[in-house]
Formats: structure tokens, C-alpha cells, sequence
């Protein structure tokens, strides 16, 4: 006899499978249809194309291919799929997913072992979700004496503040972004100044002792960083002139500002590694002092929450070295051509002996061009490059660069100890504010020089 | 600690546990007559097989004996004190067990002599002085080990401090056991009954957790030690100091 | 105050109500908590400074003196190296000693020198250990896994001799349990040789880690007096500049034919204990190699003991340098099968009146370091 179900008879189960159905049957038809036939009646539906839209023919579009490549264009520019899908949320989870799988694998290879391997068959690669599923399923146990309002909203106050960040990364030419902000970069410096805020109220609230601990940790932590980190960019805020992200990467057109400020570059590597807690400057993690830091009592998909939130963070921070010092998004441009027969004549649908039997005029190809006539503009020579291609590339360029910077953010982890309190406080404040400061007399000197900026040689 | 306040408010207590006590006398008793029968039973399906008969007798005599209490043979001499008279004693080793023999005549006496190995024995009340004069006339600077053992038949506990040298390299060999007596009382109140020792902390600063040791596990209390607290065993245990002889191992 | 609370009674350590000072804050290192093994340290702290640390071991405390007592001389073997398991044989060694002593058989001279091998490796096996504990301690995960799959290959030779993989149970009085393979000299130096360039690399990623320095550094440093004075042994004892190694100095089997270096360093700080023991696998390795050219190829591996031996009227102390430092073994025998009183005098204890000495005004940071540095093995300190 089963454990988990110790008076199982297949009758019985196979009646409550009946019954269900019975019973879902019976109110879907008395009551179900009829209310969507009522809200159909009463909605305001819009007229296109001068017919109106019913349901029927919102599913004839649906599967038709000539509407549906518009329809799809249409959800690609709509506000909804660039905070949900490209350059906001889930491109980047999807970065933070391969970084964690990366940082994985790659931490293995130093160490000698072979990291996660059965999960996915290959390599491991399912490893990931298959934690997500563990943490989902975890009880989430809260102290008895936490402040539950605040402890709850602590792990989503933290994966919002830090899809905020990503939010204001520009990811590719063309306005692809999801805030674009003519400060950029100041709403960075506001959104980073969340984070030590949320870390003291989330351990504040827990009650404990070891979080307390470890959330004034990352309060001295972020707080004594956040100084150099913004005096570190205002270098290139003095070169460019501008606080908006994507003109900071266009005006790195023909060099990245690393040639110019190394010293900048590092010392915002270093204070971001800092704000992400990352090994050498764990300490608000450090798990043989104090337990797990601020993170101790978080449990289940809270926890989960907040990895996910830090590994957000991780990207932003990645993304706006790039934007910064690296130059975006900027590289050499290259798309694979498209054949002349499609766009001219359309697709060609075989059926199942393989002879064309319909052909698919599509008005919207090339998919990712904002106007479908820049392409036989390119054509005509007035125009070097459609939009798409620009996606295409500066998208691939971007994430080229973005990887390479977490794999440098990655790689300490498993070459340094972690550094102690009173070590982190005097670098942030003896040296790097120093060096900072180094950096923006180069760039005040490189602009009065006349070498770059306004009628400068560069 | 929390056992001797027991014993002073409840009389209970006391009730309970002798009840206890002779609950476990009958089940020891029962276990013995059990172990001899056993043992018979082995012997005769042994001797069937091999075995001659002069060794079937032995270990029937000797079972009943170990497994009931200590008290019935009692053993006047402590096994320290017999190797005194060994023809040829080592030189170096004798020398400064003189020293402090002829220092303390009559309070100190000399356990035993080896090579590398000396003991002397002193008397409780002569504890500290004699530690004192070792610390500032001998090269020995730090204790090794401190030994508790229960001598039940002579109602008494001993405790050896094992002294060595670092600093001297011509000691760095030597082991001075440095031993004493306390009395030992049959219902021990740990801190509160006769068992005392003044403690050589200020002396051997290494004797520390030795002596907290010590005092959860045979009882012996240590006037002068700044924190005679328990050191390993938990914090709720109200039995008997459990390295003495009478608290008994279950299942042996 | 507290006595209002609760007037009379004295509570035990860890339990007791305080006088609450808003400054202060008490914690509970362990026994649940990453950075603290088996005990528990109460750490009192002011801001970031430790200004109270109070060692509560206990945790795994077993008994294992008084199970002693009512075993022969045989049966003790196996649970008396239950303290330190990675170190089993070491632990072992000053016990068979003392029941040699007692008994009275000599040792077969390959016995020796195979004794001396299997030590000399298992005080590598324990090192490794802890300093892959070390490592992750000081949130160096590289130095975490690759002292842990390095130690697979002494592990492998001692399953060679012993047939397992930590718990031996190798030594017995009179000898070993069982002879060596056939060919285990040419896979020992081989293994040995490539070990020895393996554990060469921890100084590029560890030992000369600029982080590590800047960090372990004149912390917890113990000056030479008080290493002295509060009777340390082993790598604290060394660290702190005092050179006192018990295969010197009181060298037992066969120590006193082969050439023992001991390493001594005189900073007396969490980097110079932990440097030690690394020097010390160093000299393992040499030791190793020169007992493998020096041991007699054939011979008897133990003497024959009557079945259930009684040791003499007469008490030992014997003592022997272990992974940790001295371990020492008081048996007093009365003439039975089984020892009257029998007491280990560990290093792990000896040291651990060090740890509340060293954490007094260090950072809370600090605290895995300094800790972990004493050589510490909280099961061994229990018994």
C-alpha cells in the first residue's frame, strides 16, 4: 500500500476524474459561455482595415500569414515587450542564467572538478532549473519575531530595484531601451543608491543577529563605495557631455574611453565588484563569520528572489562598464544577407511533396527593419546600413563585451580569500577616492589640452 | 552545579535515585547471573569440540568476578608505587628528583624513576608549594596533561600533572608527573563536598581547561580556579562524575 | 542585573542571563554555523572587535577514556583513532606505544619504518584536510577543492597498505596489522614525487596571495612567551618561534636513523600557523622517501601477542608528534586485560586555551583565521 495515499482505489479516482469533468462541462456551458458572450456584446471593439474586429476575425488574422508578421512587428515595438522581453527583464535573466552556468562550469575547470554534470544531460545545463524548481517548492519559514510586511517585500523590493537598473541599459542603436533618460546616468547613481537600503531593512527586519551583522556590512560596504564608483564616471561625463547612456556609446564611435581612462576603468571595476558582493569584497556574505549575512533567514523562493535579483545586478553592472568604457554596443557591423526573392516576391510554402503550392507575400520583411522601405533605400546605395542590421550586430556586439566583463567579474572568485572590514573601508577610502579623483584631472586635462571634446583634435 | 541543588532542596531526589539505584542493582544482577549461563552454555558446547579442561575453568571463575562491583577486592597498593626499586637508576633523572625530595622531606615521595619519566608524589596540602618550587628551581614551564583517576578502594582520587620543558633542550626529553591524593566521598556533591585541590593555574597557566576537565568528570574541585564551569559534558547532566568507577557504561 | 530575574541560580555556560550592555552583543559561533566545526565559541563583540571569546566544546564528546576502561588492550584500537579519523594513525601512535611498554614485546624493525611511512602519510592525509578547511574559511574555494582532490592520492596509498580509506586501524602492538604490497615502493615515491610538486603550487595561488597576506598578517599573534606559557604544541608552538618536535627531541621507532628537519617560524601570526603544517607535508615527503630507501625489503611485520594480553602493574605516558602537534597517551595498567585508567592528552585541547587568548580585541573578520590557524580539530578535542 502506498504512503502517500493509503486508501487509493482506481474506482474512486476514476469517479472524481468524471465528476470533474461533468462538472466543468456543465458550468462552461451555463454559465461560462454565455459571460463571454455578454462581454463580447458590450466590448468596444476596434475597427481595422474599416471592418470591424470580431473574435472570428481576430483568429482568422491570428493564423494568417500575411497579417501575422505585422502583428508580430507590432508586439516587438510595443512598450510591453521591450520592460518583459528585450532589453529589459528577460534578456537580461536570460544573461544572468547563462552567467550563473558560466561562473559554474568555469569555477569547476580552476578548481579541478567537473562542476554540475548529470542535470540536463549535457554538461549539466539544466542544473539551473532544476534549483528554481527546489527553491519554488521550499517552505518559506519567516522568524517569529521578523517585521513580516517589510521581510516579505525585502527579496521583491531588491529584484525590482534591480530591474529598474536593467532597465536603463541601452542595449542596441536605435533607442533600444527601455527608459531613455536624457539624465541615464544619474538615474543610475539613484537606483544603485536603493540597494543598501534595501539590504539594511530586509536584515533589520529579520530580527537576528547574524543578518543585523551582515546588513551593517553592506551598508558601510555599498555606501563607502558608491563614492568612488560615481567620481569614477564623471571622467567621461567631462569627455562627452552628456549623462544619456546611448550618446555616451555613440560618442565612442571610433575608440572606447578605456584608452584614455584606465584608471577610471579600474577603479570602477573594483567598486563594482564591491556593490555586487563578490569575492574578494563578500563580507556582507561571508559565510564562515557570520552564517550567510544579510541572506540568513531568507528561505525557499525569497532567497531564490534575491539570487536572482543580485544576478540582475551583476548584468546591469556588466552592461554599463560596456556602455562606458567600452563602448557599447559599437563594432564593426555585420548581417547575413537576405535572399532578393523574398522580400521581392515572398515565401514560398511547399507542401508536402515539396512543389510550392501558396506563396506569402510579406509586407513587413525584413522583420526587425523599423520601416520596411529602408531596405530597398539600402538597395538604391542612400543608406548604409537598415536598422536591423544595426540591432543585429551592436546586439551581438554588446553581449560579446558584456560576457567578457563577467567573466572577469567571475574569475577572483576563485583566485582570492575575502578581505576583512577595515581592508575594504581603507581602500574605498584612501585609494580609490584618490584615484578617482586622478582620473577626472586627466580627463579636465585632456579637454583643456584640446585634445578631446569640443574642437578637439579627436 | 545544577545536581548539587538538587540534592539540597529535594529529599525526593535522593529517594528516586536510591531507587533507581537499586533498579539497576537487580538489572546488573540479572545481567550477570544471564552472562554466566551464557558463558556455561559456551563452554559446554566448547568443550565437546577441543578445548582441554584446565582452560574451560579458567574464564568461569574469572566472568563473575570482573562484572560485579569493584569493592570486593580490594587493592591496598596504588600501581605506581612499585617500581621504586630498580637496580640501576638513570643519573640525570635522579638529580633533580632529589632536588625535590630533599626540598620536601617527608611530604614528597618518589614515585618512580625511568628513563625520561619521573614521578613524585605530593601531598595535597603540599600541592602548591611544591609546584612552586618546580616553576622556580627546575626548567619545567608548562603542564602537558593532568590525569584523573578514581581510586575507589582507597577512597581516594588521584591527579597526575605531566610538567615538560620547552625551554630547556637538555629536559626537552623529561616528563615529571607530578601526582597527589584527594579524599573521595561515595555521594560526590561536586564543588561542595571534601574534593578540593587548590588549583596550579597561577603556576602552569596551560593546567586551564585540564582542571575544568577534571571537575566534570571526576568531581575534583579546584579552589582558585577563576571559572570552574563544565567544559564538554552538556548542560543539563545531573548524574555522577562520569569517570569514576561506579558510573557505569550501559551495556557493559 | 540578572539576579533579579533569576536569584539564585547559576546557570551553565552559554545559558547565563547578563547584564545587557547595549554595546555589546553576544553570538553563538556554532555548533550550526559554517565557520566553527563541531563547538560553539561565544563571541562577545563591540562594533567589530571581539572583546569576549569563551570555547564551549563538547559537541561530539563521546566518552571515549571511559569506554576504554572496559575494553582489553586490542579492542580499544579501533575506537581510539575515532578522534581524529583523517589522522588516524598518529592518534593511534602513542597508545600502542604505551601498551608495548606495558606489555613488553619489541617491534620488528620493517614494522618500524613501515609504521613510520604509514604516520608520515597520514599526517599529510590530515593536513590537506585542514587546510582545505583553512581555505574555505578564508572564502578561498580553489584552495578548498584542490587540497581535498590532492589528498585522494595518499588516500589511495594508504587504502594500498591499511584496505581502508580513513579508518585504519593499522597499528597494533607489536607491529602493523598486515605487510605492504608487493610493488608499494615504486607506487609510493612515484605517488609521493607527484604529490610533493602538487603541494609546491599552494604557495603561487595561497601562500604568496597577496590578499592573504595583507590579511593573516599580524593577527592573533602569539609571542614566544606566552606560546610557552600556555603550553601549546605543534605548528602554534612552532609559529611562534619555539623548536620543539617531538621526532627530535624524543625521537620514537625508528626517527632517530632518518634526517627530520623541523620548520620553525618566528612571526607567531594566523599566516605563520597556517604556513606550518605546509612546511611540515614538505618534510613528510622527504621523511617518506628516506624511510622507503632504508627499509628492510623482507622481514617479519609483527610480533605475535598472546590473545588478550594483560599489561604490568605500572603506568606509561607516552607521546608523539602528530598532524596537530604532541599527542600523548597516560595508560595505568593493574595487571588486566583492560587498562585501569587511560587518558589522551591531545593537541587539539592544548591548543584550544590558546583561542579565547587570541580572539580577546580582534576583529570579528579575523575570527575564522585566527580559529582555524590553532590547528584545531574540535572532535579530537572532545574525545
Amino acid at each position: 500500500m502506498s504512503v502517500i495515499a493509503p486508501k487509493f482505489r482506481l474506482g474512486y479516482f476514476l469517479k472524481g476524474i468524471f465528476d470533474n469533468a461533468f462538472w466543468i462541462l456543465t458550468i462552461v456551458t451555463l454559465a461560462g459561455i454565455p459571460a463571454i458572450q455578454i462581454v463580447l456584446f458590450y466590448l468596444e471593439l476596434p475597427v481595422i482595415d474599416g471592418e470591424l474586429l470580431t473574435a472570428f476575425l481576430a483568429f482568422t488574422w491570428l493564423f494568417n500569414p500575411t497579417m501575422q508578421v505585422p502583428l508580430i512587428k507590432a508586439l516587438i515595438y510595443s512598450d510591453l515587450f521591450r520592460i518583459v522581453a528585450f532589453p529589459g527583464f528577460g534578456f537580461a535573466a536570460l544573461i544572468a542564467a547563462g552567467t550563473i552556468f558560466v561562473e559554474r562550469k568555469m569555477l569547476a575547470k580552476l578548481q579541478l572538478r567537473v562542476g554540475p554534470f548529470y542535470c540536463g544531460k549535457v554538461e549539466g545545463i539544466l542544473q539551473l532549473a532544476g534549483d528554481g524548481l527546489k527553491l519554488i517548492s521550499k517552505e518559506i519559514i519567516i522568524p517569529a519575531k521578523a517585521d513580516k510586511p517589510l521581510f516579505w517585500a525585502a527579496p521583491v523590493l531588491f529584484v525590482g530595484t534591480a530591474a529598474a537598473f536593467v532597465a536603463l541599459i541601452p542595449v542596441a542603436p536605435g533607442g533600444w531601451v527601455v527608459a531613455d533618460l536624457d539624465v541615464g546616468l544619474l538615474a543610475v547613481f539613484a537606483v544603485i543608491g536603493f540597494f543598501p537600503i534595501i539590504t539594511i531593512l530586509s536584515a533589520w527586519s529579520a530580527n537576528s543577529k547574524f543578518p543585523f551583522i551582515g546588513g551593517i556590512r553592506a551598508l558601510h560596504q555599498m555606501v563607502s563605495f558608491e563614492i568612488p564608483l560615481i567620481l569614477s564616471l564623471l571622467g567621461v561625463v567631462i569627455l562627452t557631455g552628456t549623462l544619456n547612456l546611448s550618446e555616451i556609446v555613440e560618442s565612442q564611435s571610433s575608440f572606447p574611453w578605456i584608452i584614455f581612462m584606465p584608471i577610471g576603468a579600474i577603479v570602477f571595476f573594483t567598486t563594482m565588484l564591491a556593490e555586487l558582493e563578490r569575492i574578494p569584497f563578500d563580507l556582507p556574505e561571508a559565510e564562515s563569520e557570520i552564517v550567510a549575512g544579510w541572506l540568513t533567514e531568507f528561505s525557499g523562493m525569497m532567497y531564490g528572489l534575491v539570487q536572482l535579483g543580485s544576478y540582475l545586478k551583476l548584468y546591469a553592472f556588466a552592461a554599463l562598464f560596456v556602455i562606458i568604457f567600452l563602448g557599447g554596443w559599437t563594432g564593426p557591423v555585420f548581417w547575413p544577407p537576405l535572399e532578393t526573392e523574398i522580400i521581392t516576391e515572398g515565401i514560398p510554402i511547399p507542401n508536402y511533396a515539396g512543389d510550392p503550392i501558396l506563396t506569402v507575400n510579406a509586407p513587413g520583411l525584413p522583420l526587425l527593419d523599423q520601416d520596411p522601405n529602408e531596405w530597398v533605400l539600402q538597395q538604391q546605395g542612400e543608406l548604409q546600413y537598415t536598422s536591423g542590421q544595426l540591432l543585429v550586430s551592436g546586439v551581438i556586439w554588446f553581449v560579446l563585451k558584456t560576457v567578457g566583463v563577467i567573466f572577469f567579474i567571475l574569475l577572483p572568485r576563485g583566485v582570492f580569500p575575502r578581505i576583512r572590514l577595515d581592508m575594504l573601508l581603507h581602500i574605498g577610502w584612501y585609494k580609490l577616492i584618490g584615484l578617482s579623483f586622478v582620473n577626472i584631472f586627466i580627463a579636465l586635462g585632456l579637454v583643456y589640452a584640446g585634445v578631446i571634446g569640443p574642437g578637439g583634435i579627436l | 552545579m545544577s545536581k548539587s541543588e538538587k540534592k539540597v532542596t529535594s529529599k525526593d531526589e535522593d529517594k528516586k535515585k536510591s531507587d533507581e539505584k537499586a533498579i539497576g542493582d537487580a538489572i546488573i544482577a540479572a545481567a550477570n547471573a544471564r552472562r554466566e549461563e551464557l558463558a556455561k552454555e559456551a563452554l559446554a558446547t566448547r568443550s565437546n569440540k577441543t578445548l582441554p579442561k584446565e582452560i574451560k575453568e579458567k574464564p568461569k571463575e574469572e566472568k563473575p568476578k570482573e562484572s560485579k562491583p569493584k569493592e570486593e577486592k580490594p587493592k591496598a597498593a596504588p600501581p605506581s608505587k612499585t617500581d621504586t626499586e630498580e637496580v640501576s637508576l638513570p643519573e640525570f633523572e635522579k638529580s633533580f628528583v632529589d632536588k625535590i625530595s630533599s626540598q620536601f622531606t617527608g611530604d614528597v615521595e618518589v614515585g618512580y624513576i625511568k628513563e625520561n619519566r619521573t614521578r613524585v608524589n605530593v601531598k595535597k596540602e603540599k600541592i602548591l608549594e611544591v609546584a612552586q618550587f618546580i616553576k622556580d628551581n627546575l626548567p619545567f614551564d608548562h603542564a602537558e596533561s593532568v590525569t584523573g583517576v578514581d581510586f575507589p578502594e582507597d577512597k581516594e582520587i588521584g591527579v597526575v600533572y605531566h610538567l615538560g620543558s620547552y625551554t630547556d633542550p637538555t629536559y626537552s626529553k623529561q616528563v615529571l608527573a607530578l601526582a597527589t591524593r584527594v579524599p573521595r566521598e561515595e555521594n560526590p556533591n561536586p564543588g561542595n563536598d571534601s574534593t578540593k585541590l587548590p588549583s596550579l593555574r597561577d603556576m602552569f597557566y596551560s593546567v586551564e581547561f585540564h582542571e575544568r576537565e577534571i571537575f566534570e568528570m571526576l568531581g575534583v574541585y579546584f579552589d582558585s580556579h577563576p571559572d570552574n564551569r563544565r567544559l564538554l559534558l552538556p548542560e543539563d547532566w545531573a548524574d555522577l562524575p562520569p569517570l569514576r568507577k561506579d558510573f557505569r557504561n550501559k551495556g557493559r | 542585573m540578572a539576579e533579579q530575574v533569576i536569584p539564585t541560580k547559576k546557570m551553565p555556560p552559554g545559558l547565563q542571563v547578563e547584564n545587557v550592555d547595549d554595546r555589546i552583543m553576544t553570538l553563538n559561533v556554532g555548533p550550526q554555523h559554517p565557520g566553527s566545526g563541531h563547538m560553539r565559541i561565544i563571541v562577545k563583540i563591540d562594533g567589530d572587535y571581539i572583546v569576549d571569546a569563551d570555547p564551549d566544546p563538547g559537541y561530539v564528546h563521546r566518552g571515549e577514556e571511559k569506554m576504554a576502561e572496559s575494553r582489553n588492550y586490542i579492542t580499544n584500537i579501533p575506537h581510539l583513532e575515532r578522534p581524529v579519523i583523517h589522522d588516524s594513525c598518529n592518534i593511534l601512535y602513542p597508545y600502542v606505544l604505551g601498551v608495548e611498554d606495558l606489555v613488553g614485546i619489541e617491534v620488528p624493525e620493517r614494522a618500524k619504518y613501515v609504521r613510520v611511512i604509514a604516520a608520515e602519510l597520514n599526517r599529510c592525509i590530515y593536513i590537506q584536510y585542514w587546510l582545505a578547511i583553512y581555505g574555505i574559511f578564508l572564502g578561498h574555494s580553489t584552495m578548498f577543492m584542490w587540497p581535498a582532490g590532492d589528498r585522494e592520492l595518499l588516500i589511495d596509498l594508504m587504502e594500498k597498505i591499511t584496505g581502508a580509506r580513513v579508518t585504519h586501524a593499522y597499528f597494533i602492538p607489536g607491529g602493523v596489522r598486515n605487510d605492504v604490497p608487493a610493488n608499494f615502493e615504486d607506487v609510493c615515491l612515484r605517488q609521493v614525487n607527484y604529490f610533493e610538486k602538487r603541494i609546491k603550487e599552494y604557495a603561487d595561488i595561497f601562500y604568496d596571495n597577496p590578499i592573504l597576506k595583507a590579511r593573516t598578517e599580524d593577527t592573533g599573534v602569539l609571542s614566544r612567551e606566552d606560546a610557552i606559557r600556555l603550553g601549546t604544541t605543534g605548528s602554534v608552538l612552532r609559529a611562534s618561534g619555539v623548536d620543539y618536535d617531538l621526532r627530535i627531541k624524543e625521537p620514537y621507532d625508528v626517527y632517530d636513523e632518518l634526517d627530520v628537519h623541523t620548520n620553525v617560524l618566528k612571526s607567531g601570526d594566523s599566516y605563520a600557523r597556517s604556513k606550518i603544517p605546509w612546511l611540515d607535508m614538505l618534510e613528510s615527503c622527504n621523511i617518506i622517501r628516506q624511510a622507503l630507501e632504508k627499509m628492510p625489503k623482507s622481514g617479519s611485520i609483527r610480533t605475535k601477542l598472546k590473545p588478550n594480553p594483560k599489561g604490568r602493574e605500572d603506568e606509561v605516558y607516552r607521546r608523539v608528534e602528530s598532524g596537530r602537534g604532541s599527542a600523548g597517551c597516560h595508560i595505568i595498567s593493574r595487571g588486566k586485560p583492560e587498562p585501569y585508567r587511560l587518558k589522551l592528552s591531545v593537541s587539539s585541547f592544548r591548543n584550544l586555551i590558546a583561542l579565547p587568548y587570541l580572539l580577546k580585541g580582534e576583529k570579528l573578520g579575523n575570527m575564522p583565521a585566527v580559529y582555524w590557524s590553532l590547528n584545531y580539530w574540535p572532535v579530537e578535542a572532545d574525545r
